[in-house]
């Protein structure tokens, strides 16, 4: 299985490349449905990787526009835990006493936690942009710090217990299409617009090809990455939402390993590192394609932990034979470009 | 007698089928400085490459002393006694002076412990030979360009260097310091060094050089003593035609004055320039290193902070100044080093050109039209006469010329008022050379106003109304049109 | 004699150091009684994981790069010697044996991160978030995934055996671990390793530029080897030590503690770039985190709020950084204003 999987991997020409990827993706999935047609070739399976991939593939693209302008967000997850937490919160303080619907209070809620999430972006955009300090650093500060509040404001405890208007959105269906699935469609056409329709996103693009050069033509860089880290925490933030109402409960510590695997999936669907390319179907495709992997692993009865084992060798993988086709290898540590900017 | 003691024979090489080198024989008296000169893309650089074992020649041999190579490795050519220092000194900026100058020779003794003290002495030895003493514990990152030229320098000596490449080592010195480093290089020669000196300063060359070899495309084009060869002869050589100071045919600039600075000053880089900039006009801003001149550049455009006096655009008076506002007012800047501050290398054409004009390509609902990005892109590649089959291509595929035309073309896409250019012509070929000066003066007689940072003298003579000198952050002279001749702004500047 | 950086290091270090005298002078008001034997040798205990951790990640931090695989190294090593010594019932009395096998098996381990730097020239954050995933995977497929609660005999002796006995004026014992004598040891070789020797020195010209460094014949992808097989033997080292101290092998311990042990070393003066750093500055570093940690109780806030009280203390000292670096930029520009073009 693995031999077939690497296999592919070696006719694999050009990572990142969105129609190889996109092969991939097939020739995965239907690798899988051929070994166990009864079990993963099923629509309810197909349903439930429908229901598990959107919140990963959005922090994924969280992680992308990070990268894009030649930086990293790792706090996505602690953003999307206060949002979740935040949202449940209040939501199980629903006032009976007043008239308002259960719906408008959870519509609310989801408001006021998506502002909270925002606020955690704009601490983050004014650390990088204005204080200057590296994002890596200054994610991984407040990453703790927003990961600390959560924790000690519930004393470590989650929330559970949702009522089921809101455990709908992560899962109820739409027309028989998972509701999760459905907001990755608007979330990946509205990022997409943004990175490849919009002046911004264009600047975007260009901050994170050469900071100073975009200063020096005009483009207002600090702007621009507080904006990133805006909408990276703003993406987090709705991945958050997704997960406390799919898994019907919300807690501080919940997904610890996601931001390790957003930027494996990110790196994966072609976000360079050091800045200045990527693609929102890419992301999804990466995400898709490892999900399809987990998933086929588990119907074949392989331990879980070798989905781990994967994701690593995968990773390197890729990443090596880019390496080694490429002509300029980025041997440059991508923290040492971080920093310089 | 050995009279010639270094030498690269018939030297060919071949990148893709394209000749970098071709039959290109240059011979280096030991114990001279010897001249390598030539205009970007003459071979220069592929030649010293080869010469330090970082390319292997197609065809020909080097003769390092007595014994001759077909090709040489880093390792065997610093063996042999051959360094090269390049533009950016290859030091380590977060190691001390000491350490930058004795590790090297340590690493190679395969020295396992590093003891304090025996690296201090090393390097003291090592600077001793050329009669300087620094701070031997500073790091590198804090010492002053001119020292960190020297702690290469002396790190080169600790490796018994025979045969000393520098690499263009006057680029960022100033005036005083050119007058040092001079006094080392001879004091280089007296201990046997044999220094080859790559330069295109003429007025430099021919006060530090013995010998010249002059490449161009590839070939020699000129090999002899200094003492036989004028500056004509040099400069001929190397741009392959008869530069005479004919003035590009230049517009009388209006009456009306655009810009006005007034007592501006920006900490001690600046001080209390005053001037005036009229519509249609092409002012040339000239000084030595450290004049304040690419200061005083960057105060106009925002990126510098101006802590007096007053800037006043179309009779109004401006302030807090930045790129998008000085963008918007209409002043544009082509900043001196397109490499690391006008193009994104990573990118390709299209997106550099258009990238100080993304607004201009909002539709109503402000989303970007791409068509008309593209044709935007095409018009201007064809405006400037850019050289490529399409505006998808790397920037990076372009040669100087070219890459310097599309930072150009970017700012004039802004529909500037006001255009700042530091060094437009460095690193460029002759012919990209003058098209780029006769557009300006076209532009200019459309209207905008030029502001011209060069210390390129027979560029500043060619197009400019007027001329202003700067001197430790003042402006100190201003020459009008009979007055800007060469030899008036030579002196200007040396005074 | 030199540490790169030694002014702003000094600065940075001296910074610290009041830090920590501050905060112990504040909460021994708070609480008096704090300054006892009993709380340094505490806090000792408290911080001999993270720093054995910290060395190995101011090492890689020093060099250039960003290590985010050490924890699983750690466990894996430690895990894998337990069970060995479990499985064939061997040397069950000493304490050399299994050391000693947990950091071979760390130093192979670390040659898989030093494969995926050095020869197929991955960045390093990347490869060893690759090389985490396949440890881990490893690990809890391939050894096992259950709680071990008995340590052979040897280990769990070592982890009561104290070098000082102090008797307080309650009459309680404060004791001095006994493994404060290794760990010194292993500070001041590390300490004079990076001062004193060729290898030393080049981990820094790594840090200060590959190319330069390259240039200056420097063999950099042996340095590479050699520094993260030095790693893996010391991550090994640690996680034995964490297993030892917390009497039993938990092989889910340690996941997601490499970034607040990156973030101790940061706060200690390392360069998130590379090239500056000190086994001084790392020791504070982790010694002040250890300090919040576990005596925010004293000072009458809740142990839930440990992790915001670290977040908090890395933003500020990273924005303290930050600025240090400007004005001290801003020194070296003003000096050298008459010298620039």
């Amino acid at each position: 299985m693995k031999q077939t999987f690497q296999n592919i991997l070696k006719g694999q020409k050009k990572d990142g490349s969105q129609s190889q990827l996109f092969i991939l993706t097939i020739v995965i999935f239907s690798a899988f449905s051929i070994l166990k047609p009864h079990v993963f070739f099923t629509l309810l399976n197909i349903k439930s990787m429908g229901f598990q991939i959107p919140e990963i593939a959005i922090l994924g693209m969280a992680v992308m526009l990070s990268m894009i302008t030649g930086g990293i967000d790792l706090s996505i997850v602690s953003i999307a835990n206060i949002t979740g937490l935040t949202t449940a919160f209040m939501i199980t303080q629903h006032p009976a006493s007043t008239g308002m619907s259960l719906n408008l209070w959870i519509a609310f809620s989801m408001f006021i936690g998506l502002l909270l999430g925002l606020l955690c972006g704009v601490v983050n955009g004014f650390l990088i942009a204005t204080v200057n300090v590296a994002p890596i650093l200054a994610t991984l500060g407040t990453n703790t710090l927003f990961n600390g509040l959560t924790v000690g404001i519930r004393n470590g405890e989650s929330i559970s217990r949702l009522p089921k208007q809101y455990v709908r959105i992560g899962n109820g269906t739409f027309l028989g299409i998972p509701m999760p699935l459905i907001l990755l469609l608007i979330i990946s056409i509205l990022v997409g617009i943004y990175l490849n329709r919009t002046g911004l996103g264009l600047k975007t693009y260009l901050v994170g090809a050469n900071r100073s050069v975009a200063r020096y033509s005009g483009i207002e860089d600090k702007r621009i990455l507080r904006i990133t880290y805006l909408g990276s925490a703003f993406l987090a933030a709705i991945a958050g939402l997704i997960i406390s109402a799919r898994v019907a409960s919300a807690s501080p510590d919940y997904g610890a390993d996601y931001v390790l695997l957003s930027i494996v999936i990110v790196v994966l669907g072609g976000v360079s590192p050091t800045g200045g390319f990527g693609k929102v179907t890419g992301v999804i495709m990466a995400t898709s394609i490892l999900q399809i992997i987990l998933t086929g692993f588990n119907d074949l009865s392989f331990s879980q932990f070798f989905y781990l084992i994967c994701q690593g060798l995968v990773l390197i993988t890729v990443i090596g034979l880019n390496i080694s086709r490429s002509k300029n290898p980025q041997k440059i540590s991508t923290y040492v470009r971080l920093r310089r900017n | 007698m050995q009279q010639s003691e270094f030498s690269a024979l018939n030297i060919s090489k071949f990148f893709g089928g394209v000749a970098a080198l071709e039959d290109v024989s240059m011979t280096i008296k030991s114990g001279t400085v010897h001249c390598l000169a030539g205009e970007n893309g003459s071979g220069k650089s592929t030649l010293i490459k080869i010469m330090s074992g970082v390319h292997s020649p197609d065809k020909g041999i080097i003769k390092l002393g007595q014994t001759e190579f077909k090709s040489l490795t880093p390792i065997t050519s610093m063996m042999a006694g051959v360094q090269v220092i390049f533009q950016d000194f290859s030091l380590l900026p977060n190691l001390t002076v000491a350490e930058n100058i004795a590790l090297p020779s340590l690493l190679q003794g395969n020295a396992k412990v590093v003891n304090g003290r025996e690296i201090s002495k090393i390097a003291k030895s090592a600077l001793e030979k050329i009669d300087i003493s620094l701070d031997l514990q500073s790091y590198v990152e804090d010492i002053p360009v001119a020292s960190k030229q020297i702690v290469a320098i002396a790190r080169a000596l600790n490796q018994d260097v025979k045969l000393l490449f520098m690499d263009e080592p006057t680029t960022a010195l100033t005036y005083k310091e050119v007058k040092k480093l001079f006094l080392i290089v001879e004091q280089l020669r007296k201990n046997g060094t044999t220094v080859v000196f790559v330069s295109h300063k003429i007025a430099e060359i021919q006060e530090i050089c013995s010998r010249i070899t002059v490449l161009r495309n590839g070939q020699v084009a000129l090999e002899g003593d200094m003492a036989h060869l004028t500056a004509k002869d040099i400069s001929s050589a190397m741009t392959g035609i008869e530069i005479s100071s004919s003035k590009i045919h230049i517009a009388e600039p209006s009456a009306e004055v655009l810009l006005k600075v007034e007592n501006l000053s920006s900490d001690d880089v600046v001080k209390n320039v005053d001037f005036e900039l009229h519509r249609g006009e092409i002012l040339g801003i000239t000084g030595l290193l450290g004049s304040g001149r690419t200061e005083l550049a960057e105060c106009l455009f925002g990126l510098k902070k101006i802590t007096d006096g007053k800037v006043i655009f179309e009779g109004k008076e401006i302030s807090r100044l930045s790129p998008p506002k000085s963008k918007k007012i209409g002043i544009g800047y082509v900043p001196s080093d397109r490499l690391s501050e006008g193009l994104f290398l990573n990118q390709n054409i299209l997106r550099n050109l258009i990238a100080a004009t993304i607004s201009n390509y909002r539709n109503s609902f402000g989303l970007l039209n791409k068509n008309r990005m593209r044709q935007g892109g095409q018009k201007w590649a064809e405006i400037m006469r850019i050289k490529t089959s399409s505006v998808d291509a790397p920037v990076t595929s372009l040669s100087g010329g070219n890459q310097q035309r599309i930072v150009l073309a970017k700012w004039l896409a802004t529909q500037p008022k006001v255009m700042m250019l530091n060094g437009p012509t460095v690193g460029v070929d002759v012919g990209s050379k003058q098209e780029i000066l006769s557009l300006v003066s076209e532009e200019a007689a459309k209207g905008i106003a030029f502001l011209i940072i060069s210390d390129d003298v027979p560029e500043l003579v060619q197009i400019c109304h007027r001329v202003l000198v700067m001197r430790e952050g003042r402006m100190v002279q201003t020459l009008k049109s009979d007055e800007i001749v060469e030899e008036v702004i030579y002196r200007e500047l040396i005074k | 004699m030199n540490i790169p950086g030694k002014k702003l290091l000094l600065r940075n270090e001296m910074m610290l150091v009041a830090a920590i005298l501050i905060l112990s002078i504040v909460i021994n008001i708070k609480s008096p009684g704090f300054y006892s034997f009993s709380t340094l040798f505490d806090l000792c205990r408290a911080s001999y994981v993270q720093l054995i951790f910290g060395l190995g990640v101011l090492i890689v931090i020093i060099s250039g790069g960003i290590d985010v695989s050490f924890p699983m190294v750690g466990i894996f090593s430690a895990y894998t010697t337990i069970t060995i010594m479990d499985k064939l019932h061997f040397s069950q009395n000493g304490i050399i044996i299994p050391i000693l096998m947990a950091i071979v098996i760390g130093v192979i381990l670390g040659g898989f991160n030093a494969f995926a730097i050095a020869v197929l020239g991955i960045p390093t954050l990347i490869a060893t978030l690759g090389t985490a995933g396949i440890i881990r995977g490893l690990m809890l497929a391939g050894v096992g995934s259950r709680l071990i609660q008995d340590l052979p005999n040897g280990l769990d002796h070592l982890a009561t055996s104290t070098l000082i006995q102090i008797r307080n004026s309650g009459g309680t014992l404060s004791r001095l671990h006994l493994l404060i004598i290794p760990i010194s040891i292993l500070v001041l070789a590390l300490g004079w390793i990076l001062r004193r020797t060729i290898f030393g020195r080049s981990i820094y010209a790594l840090g200060g530029g590959i190319e330069s460094a390259r240039r200056l014949g420097i063999p950099t992808k042996k340095l590479q080897v050699r520094i993260y097989l030095l790693v893996g033997g010391l991550a090994g080292l640690g996680g034995l030590m964490s297993v030892v101290l917390a009497r039993q092998a938990d092989p889910y311990s340690l996941a997601g503690s490499e970034l607040d042990t990156i973030a101790a070393v940061v706060l200690g003066g390392a360069s998130i770039a590379g090239g500056y750093g000190s086994v001084f500055g790392t020791v504070l570093g982790v010694f002040l985190i250890a300090l919040i940690r576990d005596n925010l109780i004293l000072l009458g806030i809740s142990g839930s709020w440990e992790r915001a009280a670290v977040g908090a203390l890395l933003i500020i000292g990273i924005v303290t950084q930050a600025f240090i670096r400007k004005m001290k930029k801003r020194e070296t520009q003003e000096s050298h204003a008459e010298v620039q073009k």
